[in-house]
């Protein structure tokens, strides 16, 4: 059965949807989300812009495989399922007029769900200044189109690497996918490195792989946990010993193992890594997503309150990430995933402590993407950034502010935690060991911190 | 759609009352739109655990998938008992459940719990009336069910007939379960669902029925439970309440896996061509 | 005969411990070991696993739990096809469950195990006094009117009545807190010892707790987190201050403070070979080395009711060629602060090491410091047959703390006059 929030059943019931209609309300749809035996995308792929690019000749073959049928013109027939426009060629701002020409024919052709993916290229790494304004540019028509679409549609862009088009094929599939339902107007930068298309089976790219995911008993974290487990990974699922019984449940439910324990201790990271190496061979993901929440307005924060959200959400991270990084710790390829906040981004009334803690995690994001040991052993590190995701953490906004927050986004309703979880997983995966630094906000386009 | 805070779970009985005692003056065919929210419902430990036991499940922190409906049933009551609303509540009967648990539930968690009734449809025996019953855990949404009662009465003839539960598998037979007179009167005990036509005999032929009968959401937890610890984690449940099954009598449940999906059902130890019960489980 | 190999103590998991009539008064003990085993099957990543066995039981037990064990692995994520039975030695049970799976791994006839136990005190099986069952069963096999008639009519009012389970001794009819106060009297221990003993249990498990030392040993069930009894703030004062409960006149010793409360809770053990231990990742904690089991005639008063471990360590002792100070840690069961302090003064005693165990010197002291390290029974609670398998993974999780070689003694009284006790040494 779909799930979705109360609104988004009224307005698809008969009547809600006359009276959302009569009063000009936002009409979210039922998004369209992945379960393993799926299509990728449901109708042809038109595959547009320069079209004759290495980027392009080197993803169309990725797409083909996994199940896409590509177009080079909008087809009469079935609707589009999505839409992907290389820009990678884009040298002035003139250029950009073949991304219009073909996203706006096939813009009214679109289907449900239907995706929109801009291929370009970074703008920092641009030769000249016409050509940065012209990649630059990019960023501004995506999250346009973002806007403009309907029915649950998405606009993403992807800057590809010189020489390395065939690393964001991994992305580009993700951002096609029902995997990315709730990822909207978000920019995916894919970096200089060769990923080995290993053969995998694309229902399970975890396959092989263990994960450590924290605060795993409950909300988010047991969304993670299966998901990673759907995925073919072994999963450590790690939370607070007093939520053990929950815990239990999740571990026995994944077919992973329970480990209780408090993140803030001083050898939690040593101790995951203890149980992760001798009970499964090793470590390749971790997911820090253990969080919390002490809400005050600043002027009535006390250090406790202050000090208990930086300690669990930020700085147990870098203590366990003392053992986790370690030599001894994340094999070679290991991928490190964090768990932002739109209100690290944006900032939020009353929530000065999370939103430090949740700014403090992007910062984590660059350094350690920057690290250079970290990066010869081919460890990425990436967050997500949730939106208003239907779940725990949302609920001590007050209604009405929650139910602002709930609409403020392209596709006028909140997130699940799958959607989070999914994003997590595509990080995970070996295919993008060239995404590393990047922070994906899973937040439906919120206007919030646009 | 209106929603309105109810400060606190209401008591049943009174409610049922109210709603016999109004019965006949019902009439129309409106449902209000409106749906009735309590927050904050926590798991009363004692409680549960008599539910536990009675239905077959562990006593343990994690809530049966039927157990929100429980908690929510004096809300569905209240919305019924409301004077608009325009089908009499004594008598109806419980046709068919969906239920689709998003995460293991944990005692510990205060629920949110929303009752909304849906239109009312034609039925060949009389009107079908959906409700919807959804629990949150704070903001999100852990659990929803939507049931469908029939108000009997002057019926359609041609009305369409909804999804046909699937037939059961022959067997073998996965279980006998003799299911005393009393256990209406246990069930009632736990549930708080006191519809007269699951105590005594005396009361169901008040309501025109032979005897008294099983309550059908026993018959589903019992079943549930029997399938295995399936239930208990994330996944989806439907249940179709064919025959009523009257007390005392003999049942035999049958099971037939095919993967994750099951489908189970209960039916007549004397007679096995009557289904009383048919439930699909996956997960 | 088959080669025997080494049986290792790979992990355990049990339920806080919880008060008569507390939180678990609902839970019956097929729900609790259920709990106990799904926390176990989490920690370890057994979930649709086949286990060599589970041996578990329950000191109190339901007549309808004739196969309480094998009905739990059937409410728990192991996979089906695990076999289970149960088996009983009253407070040895947990223990003694131990041992067997142990030596079936030694002789190859396991690969895995899961030892266990459980009790509820709250849950208790209700008996109908004995002239009234033997009327019902004869009313019951009646089989024409006239018979059933002449049995119905054998029936009188004054029949009716139930009887709880107690722990009392059938043979002498005195509860065991009785009993222990003969013990007590006879070997002088002091109502301040016994106190100092229950404050040094409670003191010693509220700092395992802080530690986390139990974070890996257990997992929280119906809301509880911890073990109800503990008392962390308890002092000497408080201990003092409570009414005696046993014993009478000077030899009146025993508290409710320093004897264990009735208690509900299950407690589970898993053991395996290291063949299996390695191909499923896990770490041995200990090895288990040796398990013995005694005896003694209380009946004439001979020798107390709980004193029958003072004669089960020795033996395994000698078996072994090892001194009583030769561990690293003790684990001595505190059913009750007096059963502690009479074994370990027995032990001491140079007539009682003469003329009861046939030693030419005693036995000698057992430094205190290393005696119960994370508190015991009192502090914890006492679910009768739980508390071996929670001995049994304390203790190997502590040797492991300790390291390669470190050695621990295991001495638990039961009903009946019995003592179970084992060596472990960490792996």
């Amino acid at each position: 059965m779909p799930r979705s929030d109360g609104y988004t059943s009224f307005v698809n019931s008969g009547v809600g949807k006359k009276v959302a209609s009569a009063l000009g309300l936002p009409q979210p749809v039922p998004l369209r989300r992945y379960a393993p035996g799926r299509p990728l995308v449901d109708g042809p792929v038109l595959v547009g812009g320069h079209a004759d690019t290495p980027a392009v000749s080197a993803l169309r073959d990725g797409l083909t495989a996994a199940g896409a049928t590509l177009v080079d013109a909008v087809p009469d027939g079935p609707r589009l399922g999505g839409v992907v426009v290389d820009l990678t060629a884009a040298e002035t701002p003139a250029d950009l007029e073949s991304l219009r020409a073909t996203l706006a024919p096939a813009l009214k052709r679109l289907g449900r769900c239907a995706r929109v993916v801009v291929v370009g290229r970074d703008p920092e790494r641009a030769g000249s200044v016409a050509q940065r304004a012209a990649r630059r540019a990019l960023e501004g028509i995506t999250r346009s189109v973002g806007k403009e679409l309907r029915a649950g549609a998405t606009a993403n862009l992807v800057l590809v690497a010189d020489g390395h088009e065939a690393s964001a094929l991994g992305t580009v599939l993700f951002l096609l996918s029902a995997r990315s339902a709730y990822v909207d107007g978000q920019v995916v930068r894919v970096g200089e490195r060769e990923v080995h298309a290993a053969p995998v089976d694309a229902e399970r790219p975890l396959a092989g792989k263990v994960a450590v995911v924290t605060g795993a008993a409950r909300g988010i974290g047991a969304d993670i946990a299966r998901t990673l487990h759907r995925d073919g990974a072994t999963v450590v699922c790690v939370d607070v010993p007093a939520a053990g019984a929950s815990l239990a449940a999740v571990a026995n439910e994944v077919g992973g193992t329970a480990l209780q324990l408090d993140v803030t201790a001083l050898d939690a990271g040593t101790r995951i890594l203890e149980h992760a190496t001798t009970r499964h061979g090793g470590l390749d993901v971790v997911v820090h997503n253990a969080g919390i929440t002490r809400d005050k307005l600043l002027a009535n924060t006390d250090a406790e309150r202050w000090d208990s959200v930086l300690r669990v959400n930020l700085l147990s991270i870098l203590q366990m990430n003392e053992a986790l990084l370690a030599k001894s710790g994340l094999r070679d390829g290991g991928r490190v995933v964090l768990v932002s906040s739109i209100a690290g981004i944006a900032g939020n009334r009353g929530q000065s402590n999370y939103a430090a803690s949740k700014a403090g995690v992007i910062g984590l994001v660059d350094g350690y993407a920057a690290d250079r040991g970290l990066v010869r052993r081919g460890i990425t590190v990436n967050a997500v950034a949730p939106g208003f995701i239907e779940t725990e953490m949302t609920a001590r906004i007050p209604l009405a502010t929650r139910e602002v927050g709930r609409r403020l986004n392209s596709l006028a309703q909140g997130g699940l935690p799958v959607d989070v979880a999914e994003a997590i997983a595509f990080y995970a995966a070996d295919a993008q060991g060239a995404v590393s630094g990047n922070v994906i906000r899973v937040c439906g386009q919120s206007l919030l911190g646009a | 759609m209106a929603v309105e805070t109810l400060s606190s779970v209401p008591a049943t009985a009174p409610l049922l009352a109210r709603a016999a005692l109004t019965a006949r003056g019902r009439r129309g065919s409106e449902v209000p739109e409106r749906t009735l929210r309590v927050e904050d419902v926590r798991v009363d430990r004692a409680r549960l655990a008599a539910y536990q036991r009675l239905t077959g499940y562990d006593v343990s922190d994690l809530l049966p998938q039927p157990y929100p409906w429980v908690l929510a049933f004096p809300v569905q009551t209240a919305l019924m008992a409301r004077p608009d609303f325009p089908v009499p509540l004594p008598g109806m009967v419980h046709l068919e459940n969906r239920v689709t648990t998003h995460r293991a539930l944990d005692a510990a968690q205060p629920l949110t719990l929303e009752v909304t009734a849906g239109a009312l449809q034609p039925h060949r025996r009389g009107r079908t009336l959906d409700v919807r019953l959804e629990a949150r855990v704070d903001d999100e949404l852990v659990w929803e069910c939507d049931s469908v009662y029939l108000s009997r009465g002057r019926g359609t003839e041609d009305a369409s007939r909804g999804e046909a539960p699937p037939a059961l598998p022959e067997g073998p037979v996965a279980g006998v379960w003799r299911l005393p007179e009393g256990l209406g009167r246990e069930y009632a005990g736990v549930s708080g669902d006191v519809n007269p036509i699951h105590l005594h005999p005396l009361a169901a032929r008040a309501m025109g029925f032979p005897r008294h009968i099983a309550h059908g959401m026993w018959t589903y937890a019992r079943t549930l439970a029997a399938l295995g610890r399936g239930s208990l984690g994330p996944s989806s449940s439907r249940v179709w309440f064919t025959k009523p099954v009257f007390l005392p009598s003999t049942v035999e449940l049958v099971v037939q896996r095919s993967g994750r999906h099951v489908l189970a059902g209960l039916r007549s130890r004397k007679d096995p061509s009557t289904t009383h019960v048919v439930v699909t489980l996956d997960d | 005969m088959p080669t025997t190999r080494r049986a290792a103590v790979l992990g355990g998991n049990r339920i806080p411990f919880a008060r008569q009539f507390g939180p678990y008064a609902e839970a019956s003990n097929q729900d609790m070991l259920t709990a106990a085993l799904e926390g176990l099957v989490a920690r370890h990543g057994l979930a649709g696993e086949r286990v060599g066995e589970v041996v578990a039981g329950a000191v109190i037990k339901h007549s309808r739990d004739f196969n309480l064990t094998r009905e739990a692995v059937l409410g728990s994520s192991l996979a089906a096809d695990t076999p289970a039975y149960d088996i009983q030695q009253a407070c040895g049970t947990g223990l003694e469950a131990t041992i067997l799976v142990a030596n079936k791994i030694a002789l190859g006839q396991a690969e895995s195990a899961i030892a266990g136990g459980v009790d509820s005190a709250s849950d208790a099986p209700i008996v109908v006094p004995e002239r009234l069952r033997r009327k019902l069963l004869r009313l019951n096999r009646a089989k024409t009117p006239a018979e059933r008639a002449k049995a119905a009519a054998a029936l009188r009012p004054t029949d009716l009545g139930i009887q709880v389970p107690a722990a009392t001794e059938p043979r002498t009819g005195m509860s065991m807190g009785e009993h222990m106060a003969i013990t007590a009297a006879r070997w002088g221990v002091t109502r301040e010892a016994q106190d100092e003993l229950a404050l040094a249990s409670h003191q010693k498990l509220a700092a395992a707790y802080e530690r986390g030392f139990f974070d890996d040993l257990l997992t929280p069930y119906l809301g509880q987190t911890r073990d109800q009894n503990l008392r962390p703030d308890t002092t000497l004062e408080k201990l003092g201050s409570l009414r005696t409960a046993f014993g009478t006149g000077p030899d009146a010793t025993m508290t409710a403070g320093n004897s264990t409360p009735l208690s509900d809770g299950a407690s589970t053990v898993l053991l395996g070979s290291e063949e299996w231990a390695a191909a499923h990742g896990l770490k041995p904690l200990a090895f288990f080395v040796d398990g013995e089991t005694a005896a003694v005639d209380y009946l004439g008063g001979e020798e107390g009711l709980l004193m029958a471990p003072a004669y089960a360590v020795p033996r395994m002792l000698a078996r072994q060629g090892l001194s009583l100070q030769d561990f690293d840690l003790y684990e001595i069961h505190e059913a009750f602060a007096a059963t502690v302090l009479s074994t370990m003064a027995a032990w001491e005693d140079e007539e009682f090491c003469r003329e009861r165990l046939g030693l030419d010197a005693p036995l000698g002291g057992i430094d205190r410091a290393k005696l119960n390290v994370t508190g015991s029974s009192l502090a914890a609670g006492h679910p009768f047959a739980a508390t071996g398998g929670r001995i049994v993974a304390t203790l190997a999780k502590l040797l492991h703390e300790k390291g390669s070689g470190a050695r621990g003694l295991i001495s638990i009284c039961a009903a009946g006059g019995q003592g179970v006790v084992a060596i472990l040494e960490a792996a």
